[in-house]
């Protein structure tokens, strides 16, 4: 491996997640530990596959954490974000500088510099965003009393890095050679510390009158590709400018997510992110096993564990006081501290800069390096023994009522607004019902958006875009798309992939009945059923039938076509076909002749339904 | 417990309280099946073919209604009509007979109301003799006729009494 490019290096890491994650996921764990194990496997101490390049894989990995950060804001409306504003100020604040005094006190004791233990405490004081988040979406806990506690609290954490980069520099008590540039420089002295209501205000703006005008000229384009293109430049874009103001990339991230949360390009960009953060986060786990250190350890390893379960030990009790506090519920109590207890992924750009700065040496730079990544690989099995062992202990009648319950609710998922689907929709929306509406066609989506409709602009064919529109959660799909084709492609993905919905489908005619049929829908709706018979039926009463009788015909013809249907769709799947469409036709006639007023039982037996 | 079919109709089942409770009754017992005419023919295009296979097989069969404008709800009158027919019994020698039937009836107004010298000056059997004489011809004897009054005042006690008095009556060979 003597030309280690970044693409050998980064086909050796997703080699390696591809082959570990599987392995654990049979076990049961969660996959965070097959990435890290993955990466401990190739790493300097393993395989030695990874070469020099392993930084940069971290560093180009970090995206992976602000594309979470961004879907995280995209499931997360203003309002609900205002909503839990005190918890985020009240949790994150009490726990971060109750973690730092604690933390600080016994390096302190310890005989530690003063400065060095002061970093560190800070350092330490952060949780990984990345681990917990992935953790709780994977074991689907992420809209529980502990999802949203944990949730604040990281997202109070990844705000207050902006300040903890300020003040390095002041502890480190010596001018700092700045790498880039930092636009706030031009700002006025006295606007400085206003950096994040300033970030934050500009990241409003461009939510509302540039990001969405943008997406929507885009759509109008019609290529799908373009829009991919321009949901990862949005998302690089605004961490990048974020980074250039000075704030946290994620926290950027974040905010442009929320600010875009309540346009109707929510689940497209949701679907066209998501294969991209995997990816970018399986590749920074791995990154992280495969910068443990392991020289650093086997010099001094009573140091290092030592350390690691104080650590542990500190923010676990700290983030168990602090959900007491909060009057959280002993067992989301429990989940949350197990789950924060781990030293954050900042950490490692903290420790970095710190060295800048003269403010660690080296050797303590490794150790705390060591440490940090320990600490991430521990939180799962941590996670795996409150589940295993400690939970079980609190098992009440109110456990399935109250706890990892997350709110449901009844969901419907309309594919396809056009003159169908929006007749459908319409008529839902008189008896209060909300859908999610899909459709992807821009000029629609955005007449429907200025008539308070519910809509969403994205291709649903995608299968991303139905996992984003929560087809996972929701109970009903309904098709209503002009192509049929389409209709059966989602159809038949849905099925597949989540089988608890209940499918309405929109079919043209009976050739297309079939297919839905022998896919197992059975609530197919004809264009040309229904509408053809009410055509029929008036004919009959214009040629001087009472109305009352072509109504009863027309509905008894309905009756026999759809069981008719039925029963030809079966006939597709065999062999050798016994019963014809012309024979269906026949038998069709007769049925309809009889009208309910034979008698003879011997007829009824095929004709169950009519 | 006789095989039992309960023929439940009502036009405005979600705005009736005291319907809801009592329908309880035929929860969770052998040999009772529930048949709700308004959700299964929202359309009032019956299966006439089907309907008259079904209630072969059953022994007994329980009419459930409100009284409204002092008779059965439409649906249930057409029921009747298109599943009851002279030329089947003729034909198929009388498949309906020996069987036995009850009336529930719940009916807003008060009992006195109900009686020879009150309000409307006739009895609840009297209304009830379009259906049990056609369940009559047909073969089917009425035994019972339960009028629950003041429907829309019972309390969950008044409920629960008459939710007990109904599935005592269905287990009465």
């Amino acid at each position: 491996m003597s030309e280690n490019s970044l693409a050998m290096t980064a086909l050796i890491f997703l080699g390696a997640a591809i082959i570990m994650v599987p392995l654990v996921r049979k076990l049961g764990l969660s996959s965070v530990i097959g990435f890290i194990l993955g990466g401990i496997i190739i790493g300097p101490f393993g395989l030695k596959l990874t070469g020099k390049d392993s930084d940069d894989i971290m560093h180009a990995t970090e995206f992976g954490v602000i594309m979470l950060l961004f879907l995280v804001g995209l499931e997360f409306e203003p309002k609900k974000f205002w909503k839990i504003r005190k918890k985020i100020i009240g949790m994150g604040l009490s726990q971060m500088l109750i973690t730092i005094i604690v933390l600080f006190g016994i390096f302190y004791f310890a005989k530690w510099q003063t400065d060095q233990a002061l970093v560190t405490a800070i350092c330490f004081a952060l949780s990984s965003t990345a681990i917990v988040l992935q953790t709780l979406k994977e074991k689907n806990i992420f809209l529980t009393d502990a999802g949203e506690a944990s949730f604040s609290i990281l997202l109070f954490q990844d705000m207050s890095v902006i300040p903890i980069l300020a003040l390095l520099p002041v502890l480190a008590k010596r001018p700092e050679d700045n790498e880039h540039e930092i636009l706030l420089q031009y700002l006025p002295d006295w606007l400085q510390p206003f950096s994040i209501i300033i970030g934050v205000l500009i990241l409003i703006i461009l939510g509302r009158y540039v990001f969405v005008p943008f997406l929507r000229y885009v759509s109008r384009s019609g290529m799908n590709e373009l829009l991919t293109a321009s949901s990862l430049f949005l998302v690089i874009g605004v961490s990048e400018l974020m980074a250039s103001v000075g704030l946290s990339p994620a926290l950027g991230a974040f905010l442009a997510g929320v600010m875009l949360a309540t346009s109707e390009f929510r689940h497209e960009l949701e679907s066209q992110i998501e294969p991209f953060k995997g990816l970018l986060l399986a590749v920074f786990f791995v990154s992280v096993g495969a910068t443990i250190n392991f020289f650093v350890i086997l010099k001094d390893p009573m140091f290092i564990f030592t350390t690691t379960v104080i650590v542990l030990i500190v923010k676990f009790a700290v983030l168990f006081g602090v959900g007491k506090f909060f009057k959280l519920k002993l067992n989301q109590n429990l989940i949350v501290a197990f789950a924060l207890s781990q030293i954050g992924e900042f950490s490692f750009v903290l420790v970095n800069y710190s060295t800048k700065l003269y403010l660690l040496n080296p050797e303590l730079n490794a150790q705390l390096m060591a440490i940090t990544a320990i600490t991430m690989c521990v939180t799962p099995v941590l996670l795996i023994i409150n589940e295993k062992l400690i939970e079980p202990h609190f098992i009440t009648d109110t456990h399935d009522s109250e706890t990892i319950q997350p709110i449901k609710e009844r969901k419907i998922i309309i594919v396809g607004f056009g003159h169908f689907g929006s007749t459908v929709g319409r008529l839902l929306r008189v008896n209060g019902i909300q859908a999610t509406v899909l459709d992807n066609d821009a000029e629609r989506v955005n007449l429907l958006k200025s008539n308070h409709f519910k809509v969403y602009f994205g291709d649903a064919t995608k299968p991303g875009i139905l996992r984003s529109a929560g087809a996972e959660t929701a109970d009903l799909l309904i098709l209503c798309l002009d192509d049929p084709e389409k209709n059966k492609f989602i159809l038949e993905y849905a099925r597949k992939n989540y089988p608890q919905l209940k499918i309405f489908v929109r079919a043209k005619n009976r050739l297309d009945a079939y297919d839905f049929y022998n896919n197992g829908v059975d609530n197919i709706y004809r264009e040309t059923l229904g509408t053809a018979v009410d055509m029929a039926v008036d004919i009959l009463k214009a040629t001087g039938m009472r109305s009352y009788a072509a109504r009863r015909l027309g509905k008894r013809f309905m009756v026999i076509d759809k069981a008719m249907v039925k029963k030809l769709a079966k006939e597709q799947l065999k062999d050798k076909i016994t019963f014809t469409v012309k024979e269906s036709l026949e038998r069709e006639a007769e049925l309809l002749a009889e009208d309910s007023q034979s008698f003879d039982e011997s007829q009824w037996t095929d004709n169950e339904e009519i | 417990m006789k095989k039992t079919l309960i023929i439940f109709a009502h036009p405005h089942f979600e705005y009736s309280h005291a319907n809801a409770e009592l329908v309880k009754a035929y929860d969770n017992l052998d040999n009772v099946d529930f048949k709700d005419l308004y959700e299964e023919y929202p359309d009032f295009h019956i299966a006439s073919f089907r309907e008259r296979k079904r209630i072969r097989e059953y022994e007994r069969l329980v009419f459930h209604f409100p009284l409204i404008w002092f008779t059965c709800p439409p649906l249930l009158k057409l029921w009747i009509d298109e599943v009851f027919d002279i030329k089947w019994m003729a034909e198929q020698n009388h498949p309906l007979q020996n069987k036995d039937a009850f009336i529930i009836v719940t009916l807003g107004g008060k009992e006195e109301n109900y009686s020879p010298d009150g309000l409307y000056t006739t009895t609840v059997p009297e209304l009830m003799k379009f259906l049990i004489l056609s369940l009559k011809v047909n073969g089917i004897q009425v035994k019972e006729i339960l009028a629950i009054h003041n429907a829309d005042e019972l309390t969950e006690v008044d409920l629960a009494k008459y939710t007990t008095e109904i599935r005592k009556t269905l287990r009465t060979p």
